[in-house]
């Protein structure tokens, strides 16, 4: 299929989803950038906003293998990544994958893993392999992790360190559905059960060619300047804990693309920039004074604003 | 630096282009032969460039050097002094620009080029002269632009000149108000040549002729009150004590100092800003109460003479006493102004005459004036030349003259009839300047008039040109014989020129005294006006300093690189055009919003816009953030921007 096909389909993917997520196109539309943008996803809410069913629609649009894992405190490494177990018969170790060789892993409660368990489903995310008793195996192509996260619920859950946040490449919010959507969901039942009446959009190769394509679209100089002011901005700033780190801006201008792409433009504008800053920026960085994890909207849209677009 | 071969020739263009503004400067100083010698050698070189012409080598480079300087030598007799030293640097430079070869000989010439400007600064300091010293200023800073850059275009090195100028002029202000300038001659460059105008120190019947056709101004006066009648103006200049027959002369220096006044009525006060006349004259109101401050004396004959002649502009405060009975002279004194005529033989029988008739001096003067008024004399700029015994010839013979022919005749005929007499040369009223509300005094409004000795009332003017022709005590002589003079002194008499040349006189004086004579006491007085005490020569240094600090200050915030303050391109101009375009429509850009918002919110707020601008707000998005603009797209852009119309927003919604 050619790239604009690609694209027809989904934005044909886009529509579908919305019809399962009620009320939250931006969102949808942020959550497929991200993953077309070879970025991990962090769904951060309060139970029972769909943030599970939103990970479940994204698997199945995007016609992809996936598995998922509830993390809990006992949650061994093991548990995710697989164990090898000694085959009498063959005399040798044999390596039983774990739930994570699979093309999107939906990980559910991922802060209430211990740290151990934590930072080895991180390693994998960052590496796209793991390692087993000295041998390295290779994670399917393409690899996404969509965790999910309850920002309020503090006891026994270990809160992830920034260096592990930053390998999310953005953090969304679905928040509740306004009174019209809302009278939707409560007419029609479960939108869990919509989920095998939807067709697959795409398949595994059509992804990693749609991911092909996000990389082609341009991004010119000028753009470049403007993401490099952006991402100077916050690290100017002396009311924020940290600014964006590299990898962090490299993010930005991946996610402008996927953007751009879901456009249908093939370069990538400010505006694209604009539209993934949030999301970007929501889980990254944190005023001196501000609660932890407290969502914080403006922010922003306030180092938008303070840095000018020059002509 | 090394520039691209097909640039070397404008680099060479630069620095002729200096050089031959500096020599044109010089066009009317310097002789005009050393200002042709300097052109051709810039068109020989410039030629010389184009088309392959032979150019002189090193020894004939050499001996062209050592002829000039034989000329210069024989011309000026001397290497010395403002313009034999001009001369030759003109001449050396003329020569190095054949000899040019790199950036290094180019930025020498454009270094000539400055000090020719210098040296016509000091020599001119006209205001008529500024703009072409602006302009000369400005071309040499282009010049340097240009040979650091000759890639760059005239204008664009012009304008990188003229900015750099502009940084400059508060350190050129500051320079100007603070620098201590020492009282002295510190710029005193023999200049050597300069004449000298105005009175002299002796007067034959025809030499205030030649001043009366002259119309440069002599002096300017400004009245601390109201200005007295213009008949009362009698500026005095030189006193004349002998007389040959012909001429009357100063005779012998005497240095005897006038003792004090007895004043009758209110004193005038006032200042007089003296034109440089290379003479030792000041001039007064009479009679002047003392001596001015400043190197001047006050002599026994009532006459202001400095101590050295006057070569700059130059101001002092003055009183008068209009009305005031001088003290008696010792009587050897008044015998050297009873010294009758040589010659002369009737005006010596008509002195008796009148002598015989009169009961006492002051009769006989009224006599005397009452001769000339009855004997059918007439006022003349184009008198009959009179014989050896010109006073015989003055009051029997032609019966006509102007105020040389009168004094003179007067007073030769006073000391016959052994009255003390003496003639006073000076000038007569003045013009007032209504704009700049002060007095023009000029070299035409030259007068003589004759002093008496009355016992009782001491020296007492006797104006007889005012007996032949009175209205010349209320109008100029231009006014009162306009076809004496050549055209040009009448074409300047016409009413709106004079207005004309009142407002340039003004603004020529504003310039003179505030600017080209402010002084050290001027420095002072500012600062005392600043708010400090007794200002000297240190608060002047810190001044100095202090403003020093604050331009480099300024210019330090200047030079700190802005964040992305760089000119936007040809593209971000067109854009930048469109976005004001859209201000004007009432749609403003915010400075963080990109091209497809800015369209969005024009669809929404200003739908009726829309059509016209959308189209354009995408092409700007692709050119500048799509796949390499080429120049036509930016150059097709930028037209559909400059043809494109919206009106401005008259605030009705939408």
């Amino acid at each position: 299929m050619s790239p604009d096909a690609d694209a027809l389909v989904l934005a044909r993917a886009l529509e579908t989803l919305e019809t399962v997520i009620l009320g939250k196109p931006a969102q949808i539309r942020l959550c497929l950038a991200c993953l077309l943008a070879r970025g991990h996803l962090l769904i951060e809410d309060v139970p029972g906003v769909g943030k599970t069913t939103l990970a479940h629609a994204l698997a199945h649009v995007l016609g992809l293998a996936w598995q998922r894992v509830q993390f809990t405190s006992d949650l061994l490494p093991a548990d995710i990544i697989g164990v090898s177990i000694f085959d009498r018969a063959q005399q040798r170790f044999n390596f039983r994958q774990g739930p994570i060789f699979t093309q999107l892993l939906l990980a559910d409660e991922v802060n209430r893993a211990s740290p151990r368990t934590q930072s080895a489903l991180l390693e994998a995310m960052e590496e796209r392999q793991v390692s087993a008793d000295g041998t390295t195996y290779v994670l399917p192509e393409p690899f996404f992790v969509v965790a999910t996260q309850n920002p309020r619920e503090q006891l026994g859950t270990f809160a992830l360190p920034e260096s592990q946040l930053d390998r999310f490449l953005m953090r969304v919010t679905l928040g509740y559905p306004d009174a019209a959507h809302e009278r939707a969901l409560l007419r029609g039942g479960e939108r869990r059960e919509l989920l095998p009446h939807i067709g697959a959009a795409l398949d595994a190769a059509g992804v990693l060619r749609v991911q092909r394509a996000v990389r082609e679209v341009h991004v010119a100089d000028a753009l470049l300047d403007y993401a490099q002011s952006l991402i100077a901005s916050t690290r100017e700033r002396a009311d924020l804990k940290l600014g964006l780190s590299p990898r962090a801006g490299q993010g930005l201008v991946r996610a402008a693309q996927a953007w751009a792409y879901l456009a249908g433009r093939r370069s990538v504008l400010p505006e694209d920039v604009q539209a993934v800053l949030p999301p970007l920026i929501a889980h990254r960085l944190e005023r001196r004074d501000a609660e932890p994890h407290g969502p914080d909207p403006g922010l922003a849209a306030e180092i938008i604003r303070a840095v000018p677009l020059s002509p | 630096m090394s520039a691209a071969p097909d640039l070397r020739p404008r680099a060479l263009a630069w620095s002729a282009a200096a050089f031959t503004g500096g020599v044109l400067l010089q066009a009317d100083r310097l002789p005009l032969w050393a200002t042709a010698v300097s052109l051709l050698a810039v068109a020989w070189r410039l030629a010389a460039e184009r088309r392959r012409l032979w150019l002189p080598g090193t020894l004939q480079r050499a001996l062209l050097a050592l002829a000039l300087a034989a000329v210069v030598l024989a011309r000026f007799h001397t290497l010395n002094g403002l313009a034999a030293g001009t001369t030759l640097l003109m001449l050396m430079a003329a020569l190095k620009l054949l000899e040019t070869r790199g950036t290094r000989d180019e930025r020498i010439l454009v270094g000539a080029g400055l000090f020719l400007l210098l040296a016509a600064c000091l020599d001119r300091q006209d205001l008529l002269r500024v703009p072409l010293y602006v302009a000369q200023t400005l071309l040499c800073c282009g010049a340097l632009a240009g040979i650091a850059a000759p890639q760059l275009e005239l204008l664009r090195a012009l304008r990188l000149g003229g900015r750099a100028l502009l940084l400059a002029v508060p350190l050129a202000l500051v320079l100007f108000l603070f620098f201590p300038r020492f009282a002295g001659g510190f710029w005193a460059i023999p200049r050597g040549d300069a004449a000298s105008t105005g009175l002299g120190d002796s007067m034959d019947p025809g030499s205030i002729m030649q001043l009366i056709a002259n119309y440069d101004p002599a002096f300017r006066v400004r009245f601390h009150g109201a200005p007295p009648p213009r008949e009362t103006l009698y500026w005095r200049g030189p006193v004349l004590h002998e007389f040959d027959g012909h001429a009357w002369r100063r005779g012998p220096e005497r240095l005897r100092l006038r003792a004090p006044l007895e004043p009758l009525g209110a004193p005038v006060r006032y200042q007089v800003t003296l034109e440089p006349s290379q003479r030792r004259w000041w001039f007064a109101l009479e009679r002047p109460e003392r001596a001015p401050a400043g190197r001047v004396f006050l002599t026994y004959d009532d006459q202001l003479v400095g101590t050295e002649p006057v070569a700059e502009p130059l101001s002092y405060e003055a009183v008068s006493y209009l009305r005031s009975r001088s003290p008696a002279p010792p009587p050897a004194q008044l015998r050297e102004d009873l010294t009758p005529p040589p010659g002369n033989p009737r005006t010596r029988a008509l002195a008796a005459t009148l002598r015989e008739r009169a009961p006492n001096d002051a009769a006989l003067v009224a006599a005397a004036l009452d001769y000339l008024r009855s004997g059918g004399f007439s006022y003349s700029l184009t008198p009959a030349p009179l014989s050896a015994d010109a006073v015989d010839d003055l009051l029997f013979r032609t019966h006509e003259g102007f105020c040389g022919h009168y004094a003179s005749a007067f007073v030769a005929l006073m000391r016959a009839a052994q009255i003390p007499a003496r003639v006073v040369t000076g000038y007569l009223g003045g013009e007032w300047n209504p704009i700049g509300s002060y007095l023009v005094v000029r070299q035409s409004d030259a007068h003589a008039w004759a002093e008496v000795w009355l016992a009782g009332s001491g020296w007492t003017r006797v104006d007889p040109t005012a007996v032949v022709a009175p209205e010349r005590l209320h109008r100029g002589v231009l006014d009162l014989l306009p076809d004496a003079f050549p055209t040009r002194e009448r074409l300047l008499h016409s009413p709106w020129l004079r207005a004309l040349f009142a407002g340039w006189d003004a603004a020529n004086s504003w310039w003179g005294t505030h600017v080209v004579k402010f002084s050290y006491e001027g420095q002072l007085d500012l600062l005392r006006r600043l708010g400090v005490r007794a200002p000297d020569a240190v608060d002047l240094g810190r001044a100095f300093i202090a403003g020093l600090l604050l331009w480099l200050l300024w210019l330090g915030l200047r030079i700190t690189p802005r964040p992305r303050g760089v000119r936007p391109d040809a593209l971000g101009r067109a854009y930048l055009r469109l976005c004001r375009a859209l201000g004007r429509a009432g749609l403003t850009r915010a400075p963080h919003e990109g091209p497809l918002a800015l369209a969005e919110r024009c669809a929404i707020e200003r739908p009726r816009l829309a059509p016209a601008v959308e189209g354009l707000l995408q092409r700007y998005a692709e050119l500048r953030f799509g796949r390499g603009a080429d120049d036509q797209a930016v150059r097709d852009f930028t037209r559909a921007v400059a043809q494109l119309s919206l009106g401005r927003w008259s605030g009705a919604f939408p």
